[in-house]
């Protein structure tokens, strides 16, 4: 479904402070499996992530998904492709302050201009299956961290896209909630979503859930388990 | 379209929310704004209703004013002169005219005396009409009181106070005195059959041009000065003091849009990472651009209402007190007086394009540059 | 006579217009020289993203100018005062050369500017650029417009003179003066020609619309006849529509229906046969681009888009004008 052929990526090219945070790599993700990046920090895995979500370009090499290249497309069609084929969960999920539950997890939706009611009653769909429909209308800093990330998730699901994708989702949840947030990526796989993760966290790459784990250091794939 | 709108919706939505996230920025920058509009609407609204009430008197005076003049320098006229004017094609009426003006040593002010042209006056001998400006210069304890005068001849006069003007035409009738013919001549010696100068009502406005030269042949020593040219200097007056005005406050606008710039591009770390979510979630960058220019639009909306509305209450109904003294010139008299309400639409039009236009100028480079920011900031 | 606000809003208007253009056109240069889709140089990177900026600015230009035109008749009408033998917006821009080249290059940039705006909008549809060589192409032809038109705005207020005696419409739009100007060529126009000329006229816009948009041929066709039709309305708006406004057989003026004293009314008439034209021309404009790879999807649903758009201003316009023949109290024929 992705595959990212011989890409490298550079931070501040050509400057002092160059830094390769990717190199030569070939990778294919299969549809409706759960792969995880690993590594140490600075092992360029949240690099490889943005690469795969165009969140950013690579500095050479090509990204196609579902056999269309996509690397070399106008920022414009990234991002109509980001929210057509991708969802988000952000580490610091990265919702926005004061504005309510409901309203965080709408606002992808909101550029494309959809009925107003029927968008709500998506998002009240999707919260409600997270447990947090009795939260819909508390402004999102009142809710616990764990219901924090759900509700992050709630958000990736509402444009209804193929992949989620998950930066260090379990960094800052205690076992139990690590345990529930492996269950919805169950959950998710089985209705048919791709999941690409990247984690350090043993708890997720030993888990039944996760299909593929790609190991990486210094920018470069060091091995794939599948 | 519906597709359109709806979008607008949910970002104008998202933007009450943003700006209601951060009040204190945003109403530091709406005050400034609004008082920027403040200032250039009281400028403008002041001066067009002074236009405009200068434009209703001279609706109401005659065409064309001849004045003698002997060695360059205004004298009476001769009633003879009235035959040899209504005696031209077009001139549809002729009427001399009586008014000058007196120093009244008492508090030092001028007043206007003056014959009305209007016979539906009637005044009688001993009976004077005053502007409202005269009874406070004098400190009348009651409205009809009678007002003593010393003409130049040093006789003391009285006359009674029919009635006072009411204030709304104050702003020319302040320092107007309104008395009867006969008390006229006597009160400045005035031998019978001269007057000020003369008032030539004309059939078509167009003729007029024709019937000065005509007259010009007939009255080689008189100035004709029509009731346009009258018009076109009042205009300029007002005119130039307004632009002045606005040329004084272009400074106070520039600093307005440096600070408008400097406070958009001043991104708070907050802000940003909005921005840099928003991106990374979905949103283009023109959707960010579109949601910045609601930001702007509500700003600019507010500040230019709030700004207008303000101006329109200063000047008719605070009778721009924060202003008079450069606008309306110096005189002991001064008229009290509320201005007849007055705007239009090129005022607005003027209004707008110089405040909106440089606020939104100053902000649309750095709202693209946040716009532009990396999606994937989020994720470093 | 430079010191009146609405004059210095306009040069200020000019002269922001005329820094976004200059530094558009410095722009436009750099990306037809170095414009290259296939490398991902930042330099390319940083020319896409400007792209959007040029656009915004372009869009922020293009309204400021619209404001300008109003403007600048407004102030025109007003300012008649000031001038002898002026009565309306013509006695004032015929104070000096510079009055009417200013007005007809504010009128070229509404158009030319209003083009630009829907080639941008249909190349952003594409998701390979296609129009941006062309569009910014496009942007070199019109800096120097804008430019000519401050510079003709700032010399016609600089030459304003009082004492100059100017004609006004009275003389301008009247079909026997000696100094035949185009004004009373179009206003000599005897009235029942002119309506049955714009009623001609508008049928064939109208029959090439429908071709246009049944059989999606004749698309150029129906831009010329739109052009055809903008010149064919104005001259039948001086030479009999205007009378009926005023209920006067000899009153021509095009200006004095914008007047408050006749409601505004000459902008319901103006306002539809502008924006009809602009889009018919829009359409040409975007016709040989339809078979670009990437636009083919839309361009074709956009440029009938365009062509119905333009169809139902022009209707407007028509019903404006029956409607004012209608409620007039002159009768021309009879």
């Amino acid at each position: 479904m992705i595959s990212l052929k011989n890409v490298s990526k550079l931070y501040n090219e050509g400057r002092p402070n160059e830094v390769c945070a990717a190199q030569d790599i070939d990778l294919e993700l299969a549809r409706n499996k759960v792969t995880v990046l690993t590594g140490p920090s600075g092992s360029g895995k949240t690099t490889l992530l943005s690469m795969i979500g165009c969140l950013t370009r690579p500095t050479t090499g090509r990204v196609f998904v579902d056999g269309a290249m996509v690397s070399g497309l106008p920022e414009k069609f990234q991002t109509e492709l980001r929210r057509t084929k991708f969802g988000f969960v952000f580490q610091r999920f990265n919702l926005i302050r004061g504005v309510s539950v409901i309203e965080n997890v709408m606002l992808p939706a909101a550029p494309l201009g959809p009925e107003y009611h029927e968008l709500r009653e998506r998002a009240q769909s999707r919260l409600e299956r997270l447990g947090l429909g009795a939260k819909a209308d508390m402004p999102i800093e009142f809710l616990s961290g764990g219901e924090t990330q759900r509700a992050a998730i709630a958000r990736a699901l509402i444009n209804d896209a193929p992949v989620l994708i998950a930066d260090e989702p379990t960094a800052n949840l205690d076992t139990v909630l690590t345990e529930r947030f492996l269950e919805i990526v169950g959950e998710l796989q089985s209705e048919g979503k791709t999941v690409v993760m990247t984690s350090h966290d043993p708890r997720i790459w030993q888990s039944s859930h996760v299909n593929t784990v790609v190991r990486m250091q210094d920018g470069r794939i060091i091995g794939v388990d599948a | 379209m519906k597709h359109w709108l709806r979008r607008q919706r949910y970002l104008a939505d998202f933007t009450l929310a943003a700006l209601a996230r951060r009040r204190v920025k945003n109403t530091g920058l709406i005050v400034i704004y609004s008082i920027i509009v403040f200032v250039l609407a009281s400028a403008m609204m002041f001066s067009a209703a002074l236009r405009h009430e200068a434009g209703t008197v001279l609706a109401k005076s005659p065409e064309l004013i001849v004045q003698q003049l002997v060695m360059g320098r205004h004298e009476m006229i001769p009633g003879s002169e009235i035959e040899k004017l209504a005696g031209i094609r077009g001139v549809a009426a002729v009427k001399g005219r009586l008014w000058g003006y007196f120093y009244d040593s008492v508090n030092g002010a001028n007043y206007t005396f003056m014959v009305p042209d209007d016979d539906s006056y009637d005044l009688q001998p001993g009976e004077a009409i005053l502007g409202e400006g005269i009874g406070k210069a004098r400190d009348f304890t009651w409205d009809t009181a009678p007002l003593f005068v010393t003409s130049l001849a040093g006789k003391m006069v009285k006359f009674t106070v029919r009635e006072t003007f009411a204030d709304d035409s104050a702003l020319l009738t302040a320092d107007l005195v309104l008395i009867s013919e006969a008390d006229f001549r006597s009160f400045f010696d005035l031998p019978p059959d001269v007057y000020t100068d003369i008032g030539v009502s004309i059939r078509n406005e167009r003729e007029i041009g024709t019937i000065v030269q005509k007259a010009q042949l007939v009255m080689p020593n008189a100035r004709f000065v029509t009731r346009s040219d009258i018009e076109r200097t009042y205009q300029r007056l007002f005119d130039w003091r307004e632009g002045l005005m606005t040329a004084l406050a272009a400074a106070g606008v520039l600093a307005f849009a440096i600070f408008a710039a400097e406070k958009a591009s001043g991104l708070s770390a907050e802000e940003a990472r909005e921005i840099g979510i928003l991106k990374a979630i979905g949103w283009d960058t023109g959707d960010v651009i579109a949601m910045k220019l609601w930001e702007g639009g509500l700003i600019s909306f507010g500040a230019f209402l709030a700004g207008t509305v303000f101006a329109y209450i200063h000047v008719f109904s605070f009778q721009a007190g924060l202003f008079e003294p450069i606008l309306k010139g110096w005189a002991v008299i001064y008229p009290d007086f509320a201005l007849a309400p007055y705007i239009d639409g090129l005022q607005l039009a003027t209004l707008f394009a110089i405040t909106v236009i440089p606020y939104t100028a100053a902000t649309l480079v750095p709202i693209w540059r946040a716009a532009t920011a990396d999606p994937d900031q989020v994720m470093r | 006579m430079i010191f009146q606000t609405p004059i210095l809003a306009l040069l200020l208007i000019s002269a922001l217009s005329s820094v976004v253009m200059l530094w558009a056109g410095w722009f436009a240069l750099r990306l037809l020289l170095r414009w290259d889709l296939a490398s991902g140089s930042r330099a390319q990177l940083e020319m896409e993203r400007a792209t959007d900026l040029v656009s915004t600015l372009f869009g922020f230009v293009m309204l400021a100018q619209l404001l300008s035109l109003l403007l600048y008749v407004f102030n025109a009408d007003r300012m008649a005062t000031l001038f002898v033998g002026a009565m309306c917006a013509v006695g004032t821009l015929n104070n000096n050369d510079w009055g009417f080249p200013t007005l007809y290059a504010k009128l070229a940039i509404f158009f030319v500017a209003t083009m630009w705006l829907i080639l941008d909008r249909a190349d952003r549809t594409g998701h390979d650029y296609p129009l941006t060589r062309v569009k910014f192409a496009l942007v070199l032809l019109i800096v120097p417009l804008v430019l000519a038109a401050g510079a003709s705005e700032l010399t016609y207020f600089l030459n304003l003179q009082a004492d100059v005696i100017t004609s006004c419409c009275s003389t301008e739009f009247t079909a026997d003066t000696e100094d035949a100007g185009l004004g009373s060529d179009m206003s000599s126009l005897a009235p029942a020609t002119a309506l049955w000329l714009l009623a001609a006229s508008g049928a064939a816009v109208a029959l090439i619309g429908a071709v246009s948009l049944i059989w999606k041929r004749g698309t150029m066709l129906f831009a010329a006849a739109g052009a055809v039709f903008f010149v064919v309305a104005l001259t039948a708006i001086i030479s009999v529509i205007s009378p009926y406004v005023y209920e006067h057989p000899t009153h021509h003026c095009p200006f004095c229906i914008l007047k408050p004293e006749y409601n505004y009314f000459g902008y319901v008439l103006y306002v539809p046969l502008f924006l009809g034209t602009a889009f018919a021309l829009g359409a040409g404009l975007l016709q040989p681009f339809r078979k670009v790879e990437s636009l083919a999807a839309t361009l074709p649903a956009r440029i009938r888009k365009q062509v119905a758009l333009s169809l139902a201003s022009f209707v407007v316009f028509g019903l404006v004008v029956l409607w004012t023949i209608w409620q007039s109290q002159l009768i021309l024929f009879g």
